[in-house]
């Protein structure tokens, strides 16, 4: 076949303690729109940075034009036509829209910018792009959705023969969006061959001619649009059912509302999230990436502002709402990166377990070291936590008993409510099931715990009750019985199919 | 130039004043000591301003383009005291010619600037941290150089102090000289925007495929180099070279800087005229106050408040740009409102 562009064979990259690519084939014909899915995790990210030489593959091989190459930068993409459009939106500020279309390539003459050129190519660009904006507008004057274009018009100034596209409608509005899609079409039209990753599915149905369905680093299923139903790029999202059994807890009664959220908004990041949770229960957070669930957990404890919106917890026999700054002593917050933001790594095990509820632990401003010893032997012991001894260095300590670090500084205060990041990311099995175990046992003592996680069958061991979110709203509360077909149509917008 | 005309019929007055507000001041300032000192605004006071303020011009517009790029260099005043000193012992010790050591004390300063990118891009150490470590050990260095003592200038090079092109003195061409090439560098070449680009973003610089320690590292030996040359000059203006030459001209440095609009995070700002307002501003006002025979100190007094108003106005100009950050959100927002509503275009 004349018409391939690319061939990668049997593409292998492994991570410390994970295997990111398992032998992934994947080839790309001219002037055809890959739609590349799968989970969070799948390894799409993974795939794409090999191609485009940000990531050196451990093992596999990579053709373009037929011709066997090895791709070691991503200047050397570029320069074999494969331009690769980040998710993060990669401009700078205060530098105008050409010159950071140019910012790669600038053209010279005697080592000064040739200005004129710049400012006409940028233009005739963006026109195509069918963007009304200045070549010559600072990009700090422009909406994130123009950025995007920016970023776009940059790569496609090298006529690259494949463009990568990574989730390029995260930041879009819906008019960005169709422009966007038209402009794809167009280019495909002229023979540009486009790889596109999303998480929505009806985005990937309406614009890609194929699909490859990723999941754990390998390539879980595959075909033309035509040949491929939603549901089944779904049931290839999932894989074979889960056999865990969830941690079933024996006390199953629910008590009163204990967490009361109304009409949460933040412009652009929440759109009207309400939800209640009651006393003993496990609510489990779902959405794919960029659902706005790590931000609904750092709105609900107070971290991030919000436009509108109550957040009330049960106090006695009322539901109060509380101001940000009171919330962030009435929840137990566990964040998402906890080396980053959840633990003081240079500290000792027992400065970490006590520092939320130092005051309890001091008298005159000064810290009872008996105090505070007693309390971090009690919760080591409480826990499990394995320490050779409480001023270990929190640092030194394995990621499942950083983890219960983390989580013993709350229980110690015992706040009413747990708002847990992904909880569970990067600790090995046993780990994971001890961490599922306290949540268990945290709820059966009548707290309420909102549980966010990105690995739906271990979403599924924990939780009592789902809200799936996309783009910032809660799209459905599912009970018990949700199975992970459910969960992952909702996610990813195609619920209307069952 | 299309950007300041909307920003002047959109906003009206108030922005006028937060657009020009800090050359308003500046003018206010030059038209007060002009009706209370009857020599202020004259020519020959003018070009004392000029003169006065020529070496810190070049020491100021090599620094900027180091705060350009993110980072911080306080090295500059001991650099130029190192430099002026090792370019003095050659002549007198090992007989290099005056004039050639003039060029020495710039390729010194090269080199210095080269051992401080050393430090920050090779051994990745906070710029500021590396730079103070720099700035005491040079002047360590060229103290046991001097042991002490003050260096007289040769004859050659001490008339060059008196110089002038009509009735110019040369460092004030050399000085404009500097501003326009490194302007020109900064705004109109690959090299200047990437160190823009750089002090913007670090990360999203390294992505987009820009040689981010390559790049930082020219930075830091223009700085060292003009810190050079500066020093050169200013040990020309006094006459030799003592062991004050250089001392807390870092810090007048950023003042300068930070004074002409270039933001210390990085990224923003002008050679020119950022940095020359910024050296004006500050000889104005001392020159002024000097005139009218007002206490020393009050100097200093005034300095702080002058950096802290530049700073604040510059906050407001910013701030003012805001409301784009607005739209961008408004525009957000808009897929979570109709995304609901949208059919699925594809369904089986």
């Amino acid at each position: 076949m004349n018409n391939l562009v690319v061939r990668m064979s049997g593409i292998s990259k492994v991570f410390p303690g994970t295997i990111a690519l398992d032998g992934v084939d994947l080839s790309l014909t001219k002037g055809e729109v890959l739609g590349l899915i799968g989970a969070n995790g799948a390894g799409k990210s993974t795939l794409v940075n090999v191609l485009a030489g940000i990531l050196k593959p451990d093992s596999g091989t990579i053709e373009i034009h037929g011709e066997q190459i090895e791709v070691r930068s991503p200047r050397e993409a570029q320069l074999k036509g494969i331009a690769f459009v980040q998710q993060e939106i990669a401009t700078f500020a205060t530098l105008t829209v050409a010159e950071n279309i140019f910012i790669q390539d600038f053209p010279t003459h005697r080592t000064l910018l040739k200005r004129g050129e710049m400012r006409t190519k940028s233009r005739e660009m963006l026109d195509r792009l069918g963007c009304y904006f200045g070549v010559d507008d600072d990009v700090e004057t422009l909406s994130t959705g123009d950025r995007q274009m920016v970023t776009i018009a940059r790569a496609l100034m090298s006529n690259p023969s494949v463009l990568i596209l990574d989730e390029p409608t995260s930041s879009l509005s819906v008019n960005e969006k169709n422009r966007l899609m038209t402009v794809v079409k167009q280019l495909r039209d002229q023979g540009v061959t486009f790889i596109f990753i999303s998480h929505y599915l009806s985005e990937v149905f309406s614009i890609c001619d194929r699909i490859v369905v990723m999941r754990n680093g390998v390539v879980a299923g595959s075909g033309t649009i035509a040949e491929v139903t939603m549901q089944q790029a779904v049931e290839w999202m999932i894989g074979a059912a889960n056999s865990q059994q969830p941690t079933r807890r024996s006390n199953m009664e629910l008590g009163d509302v204990a967490l009361d959220v109304r009409n949460l908004n933040r412009l652009g990041v929440l759109d009207d999230v309400s939800f209640q949770a009651r006393r003993g229960e496990v609510v489990g957070v779902w959405g794919l990436m960029g659902s706005g669930r790590t931000e609904l957990a750092r709105a609900l404890v107070g971290l991030d502002p919000v436009d509108s919106g109550t957040v009330a917890i049960l106090e006695g026999s009322e539901l109060l709402p509380k101001r940000s700054s009171r919330r962030r002593n009435l929840f137990g917050y566990v964040p998402e990166d906890r080396r980053q933001e959840g633990l003081f790594l240079p500290l000792s095990v027992k400065q970490n377990i006590g520092i939320v509820g130092l005051k309890g632990l001091s008298r005159f401003g000064l810290v009872l070291r008996k105090k505070e010893n007693s309390l971090a032997e009690q919760f080591i012991k409480r826990l499990g936590i394995r320490v050779s001894n409480m001023d270990q260095q929190v640092r030194t300590l394995s990621g499942g008993n950083q983890q219960k670090v983390v989580l013993a500084r709350w229980v110690a205060v015992g706040p009413p409510v747990y708002v847990l990041d992904e909880p569970m990311r990067g600790l090995d099995i046993g780990a994971k099931a001890q961490i599922r175990e306290l949540i268990s046992e945290l709820a059966s003592a009548g707290m309420t715990i909102v549980v966010i996680d990105s690995e739906l069958s271990e979403l599924k061991l924990v939780a009592d009750r789902y809200i799936v979110m996309r783009r910032g709203r809660v799209v459905a509360e599912l009970g018990h019985d949700a199975d992970e077909h459910n969960l992952m149509s909702v996610a990813a917008g195609a619920e209307n199919l069952t | 130039m299309k950007q300041k005309l909307s920003a002047l019929s959109g906003a009206g007055l108030l922005g006028i004043v937060q657009q020009y507000g800090f050359i308003i001041v500046l003018a206010l300032v030059i038209g007060y000591f002009s009706l209370v000192a009857p020599f202020f605004l004259s020519w020959g006071n003018a070009l004392a301003i000029l003169h006065a303020i020529a070496p810190i011009v070049v020491i100021a517009a090599g620094l900027a383009v180091v705060v350009f790029a993110g980072k911080i260099d306080i090295s500059v005043g001991s650099v130029a005291f190192l430099s002026a000193t090792v370019g003095m012992r050659l002549h007198y010790d090992l007989g290099v010619p005056a004039e050639s050591s003039l060029a020495i004390m710039i390729l010194v300063g090269l080199l210095l600037g080269g051992v401080n990118a050393i430090i920050i891009v090779g051994l990745k150490i906070n710029s500021l941290v590396a730079t103070l470590a720099m700035m005491i050990a040079f002047r360590g260095l060229a103290l046991t150089l001097t042991g002490s003592q003050s260096i007289t200038l040769p004859e050659q090079i001490r008339i060059l102090g008196n110089a002038k092109i009509g009735p110019i003195f040369i460092d004030i061409f050399v000085a404009l000289v500097v501003l326009l090439v490194l302007n020109a560098v900064i705004k109109q070449t690959p090299l200047g925007r990437h160190i823009m680009a750089i002090g913007n973003d670090e990360d999203t610089a390294a992505r987009v495929g820009i040689d981010v320690p390559g790049t930082t590292f020219i930075a830091f030996i223009i700085s060292g180099g003009l810190a050079g040359l500066g020093g050169a000059m200013a040990m020309v203006q006094v006459g030799s070279i003592t062991s004050f030459l250089g001392q807390g001209l870092e810090f007048t440095a950023v003042a300068v800087v930070v004074i002409g609009g270039v933001s210390l995070y990085g990224g923003m700002g002008s050679i020119w005229p950022g940095v020359l307002l910024g050296a004006l501003t500050l000889e104005v006002v001392r020159n002024g106050l000097n005139q009218v025979g007002a206490d020393p100190y009050l100097y200093q007094i005034i300095t702080g408040v002058v950096i802290f108003v530049a700073i604040y106005a510059f906050s407001l100009r910013r701030f003012r740009a805001k409301p784009s950050g607005v739209r961008v959100a408004e525009a957000n927002s808009a897929p979570e409102v109709s995304e609901a509503s949208k059919p699925n275009q594809k369904m089986v």
